[in-house]
């Protein structure tokens, strides 16, 4: 059993994450206060003119697995609540997976533009000295972005000076994630910083943490998967009952969409259908939610009377039953709005919570080796030594 | 066949190249592993060219004529002279250029690493887990403080360090196995839903 | 002498520096960072790639001329690194271009493929190394694997306290061993940076004359 050839133990691994990988199923992710925290931290920056987040993204194509879906996570949340993001990378090699990141997130949000809602600096080289210089000014120290607009000439540079304003960084890396920040900026000029690391590192950085260097963290593809779910839960929400082509109230002043951090909510027995990551079509009301809705398109509400059935005491609504010409007879907007009710989430937006349902049988599989290992191992010593 | 599913079949090949490594080390993997470097170093020499030299470099000496810049650019120039036997005693000074911010890294460096950690590791040790942690960072300090043997009480105590220190690396390790794992499942991901996926539709 | 001037430079300049970290004098944060440093430590770095060219070029070109094993597989080396600045020089660096097609169709994935192999190693690792040989061993795999299981959504599963569980092992002992580790490996750290600020430590000047 010793001599297993190591190509039989390859061919287990590839089957246990190519299985789960085909056939999806739901599963929980529990969410640790790092994640909260940096979560909570964010959220507080929504629909505020004044404060930003940046993102550094240090690392290059090999560690994307793990750290690409927390980039995506956190930067649809911040579309989703109106928070100011820059982005950057020390590597030459980061510098598409900005793009890519953003890019992919941007598909899904066609009102955000651009030097209005974020900003991607690009590849600057010399993290030392920039680190030091946004402490005074970021629209000196960094002058142009990716695309070569002076800085100073940009909307989203309205309200924002220096690290006062742009008050979190969150680094993504795979060795040194966020020492540059944490030593140099966070004692002279009060930045806080929280860190998107690979699972290895993770661990090390639990000292940072507790002192309070760090406000929150991401650990490897877990951390991605806990975000992926806040952001279902919290950021992504939408109440059927209110009508979100209001975005201003009285005053002007943003009406932000999703709804604020709760742990209470998180506890509901109403957010397992929000984190279901299997394709979601039924869109599913209680009878007061749908009078609420339905008031909101009253041209509609025959059509959507004759979609709705009734299910133990709920009104649901299956997607799946309306052909292209139901579709346009209601119009795309009403469709996207109970397209997003279904709860259901785009594949590119829950990639790490698919892959922690590989992770599961993987993890399973590995502790199988190592005890069917340590057996082997025992039970050759007892026959040496009765030998 | 659109253009996006040529590109990633053409991923999708490279990738397999490099796995073909874990059946027998083959000419596919060795060819493949020499364009990986490459194509990597290219890539470094285009982009530092283009963000760095041409701003910062040529810009400001031809077009903005800051004539003293033109110091710096031949300090750089020495680096290369590192190979020859000769000069290269020359190629020390942007070295030393440098290493002059180990200077900031002193004073930076005693104040995150060492006094914030010390700071919070003497807070009041209100519950168990504080004075646990208190415990453990103490004893972890001590195992490696050779100047005194490891004997009688002290060494007991010093002792916990060690099952400190395996409790420590153990979680690290079941966080590696994770972290190692999700990688081969980002490329599994890639192969399963960018690859086969969009051959069958 | 040839060692000198260096040594003085990086003192003197250390020093320096470690005045800028205390002091908001002007002459220390303005001219001294903003207008000499910064725009000579941009025009110098520039150069340090040329030396990774220049060093795998001569490796390589070497190991063709003498026929070492493998010495094939070096061409591929230096068609995919000329093709590569050909394409990034004329072509340009904008996305569509053949530089960056090349380096995120070919590049990309090489770069994670070559991780992922990591994960078929540790697998074969646990079957065949990771052994139970003492009482810290076994501590070490038991609180691995409490920790590997509370990680996945399975963990929830086997038991509602797995998670607490496995949080209060990296909140409480791994947080006090890093701790301990981060300590010492600060100190050590600091020290050298000291040794070479006051020029004590000179083994980045290379040996030699």
């Amino acid at each position: 059993m010793q001599k297993l050839d190591r190509r039989w133990i390859y061919i287990v691994v590839a089957l246990a994450i190519i299985i789960p990988l085909m056939i999806p199923y739901d599963s929980d992710n529990v969410t640790t206060p790092p994640t909260e925290n940096l979560y909570q931290m964010i959220d507080s920056f929504a629909g505020r003119e004044d404060r930003a987040i940046l993102m550094s993204f240090y690392h290059d194509a090999a560690t994307m697995p793990e750290l690409f879906p927390m980039e995506v996570a956190i930067l649809r949340h911040a579309f989703e609540r109106n928070v100011k993001v820059f982005t950057l990378t020390w590597m030459p090699a980061g510098a598409p997976i900005i793009e890519y990141a953003i890019n992919t997130v941007k598909e899904e949000f066609p009102d955000i533009q651009s030097g209005v809602d974020y900003c991607n600096f690009g590849y600057k080289p010399q993290p030392f000295a920039l680190v030091l210089g946004m402490g005074d000014n970021i629209a000196n120290t960094m002058n142009t972005d990716a695309e070569g607009r002076k800085l100073e000439n940009l909307p989203i540079m309205r309200g924002i000076n220096n690290y006062s304003e742009m008050n979190l960084v969150v680094e993504f890396s795979g060795s040194v994630a966020g020492a540059t920040w944490i030593t140099y900026a966070r004692p002279k000029y009060g930045l806080n910083v929280a860190v998107g690391v690979t699972a290895v590192m993770a661990a090390d950085l639990y000292p940072y943490l507790q002192s309070g260097q760090l406000v929150g963290m991401l650990s490897g593809l877990k951390g991605a998967a806990e975000y992926e779910k806040l952001v279902d839960v919290f950021a992504a929400y939408r109440d059927p009952a209110r009508d979100y082509s209001i975005t201003h109230d009285e005053d002007g002043n943003r009406i932000l969409p999703g709804r604020p951090f709760g742990r209470e909510i998180l506890e509901d027995e109403s957010t397992r259908k929000l984190i279901r990551i299997t394709t979601q079509t039924e869109a599913e009301f209680t009878l007061d939610q749908f009078a609420a809705f339905t008031a909101k398109h009253p041209e509609h509400i025959p059509l959507l009377n004759r979609l709705g059935e009734v299910r133990e005491e709920k009104m649901v609504i299956d997607l799946d039953q309306v052909t292209p010409e139901i579709r346009e007879e209601m119009g795309e907007a009403l469709y996207q709005e109970l397209y997003r009710l279904t709860g259901d989430t785009l594949y590119k937006f829950k990639v790490a919570r698919i892959g922690m349902n590989a992770q599961s049988v993987a993890h399973i599989m590995i502790i199988v080796f190592i005890i069917l290992g340590n057996i082997g191992y025992f039970i050759q010593k007892a026959r040496a030594a009765k030998n | 066949m659109s253009f996006e599913l040529f590109s990633n079949l053409v991923g999708a090949f490279f990738t397999l190249c490099i796995f073909s490594f874990l059946y027998k080390d083959n000419p596919f993997y060795q060819a493949a592993e020499q364009m990986l470097v490459g194509i990597s170093l290219g890539y470094g020499l285009v982009y530092t060219y283009e963000r760095v030299f041409v701003p910062y470099v040529y810009q400001t000496i031809v077009i903005k004529h800051e004539f003293v810049l033109i110091i710096p650019a031949l300090l750089g120039m020495l680096y290369l002279l590192r190979f020859s036997r000769k000069l290269g005693w020359l190629s020390r000074y942007p070295i030393a250029f440098s290493m002059m911010g180990v200077g900031m890294g002193v004073p930076m460096g005693i104040h995150a690493a060492i006094l914030v950690q010390m700071r919070q590791a003497m807070v009041p040790i209100e519950t168990l887990n504080l004075f646990l942690i208190f415990i453990g960072t103490i004893a972890v300090l001590l195992y490696f403080f050779f100047s005194k043997a490891h004997t009688g009480v002290y060494g007991k105590f010093v002792n916990v360090g060690k099952w400190y220190m395996m409790i420590g690396f153990g979680a690290s390790f079941g966080l590696t196995v994770m972290a190692r794992i999700s990688l081969l499942i980002g490329r599994i991901q890639f192969l399963v839903n960018d690859v086969f996926q969009m051959i069958i539709k | 002498m040839k060692k000198t001037i260096p040594l003085l430079i990086v003192i003197l300049g250390g020093l320096i520096w470690v005045a800028w970290a205390f002091s908001p004098h002007y002459v220390l944060q303005e001219v001294f960072y903003n207008q000499f440093y910064l725009p000579w430590v941009y025009a110098m770095s520039s150069f340090a790639m040329l030396l990774g060219v220049l060093s795998l070029s001569m490796m390589h070109s070497a190991k063709i001329k003498r026929k070492a094993p493998k010495w094939q597989y070096s061409y591929f080396f230096f068609a995919s690194f000329v093709i590569t600045c050909l394409a990034g020089f004329i072509g340009g660096t904008q996305k569509g271009g053949l530089f960056m097609w090349m380096f995120e169709n070919v590049q990309m994935p090489m770069s994670a493929t070559m991780f992922s192999l990591l994960a078929f190693y540790m697998a074969s690792a646990a079957y065949k190394a990771f052994r139970a040989r003492s009482p810290e061993a076994t501590v070490l795999l038991i609180a691995a694997i409490v920790v590997m299981l509370a990680q996945v959504p399975l963990g929830m599963q086997i038991s509602r306290h797995l998670p607490t569980f496995s949080q209060w092992i990296l909140d409480v002992p791994n947080l006090a061993s890093k701790r301990g580790i981060m300590l010492g490996v600060g100190l050590g750290s600091v020290a050298t940076s000291l040794k070479i600020l006051l020029g004590i430590e000179r083994s980045y000047l290379g040996g030699g004359d």
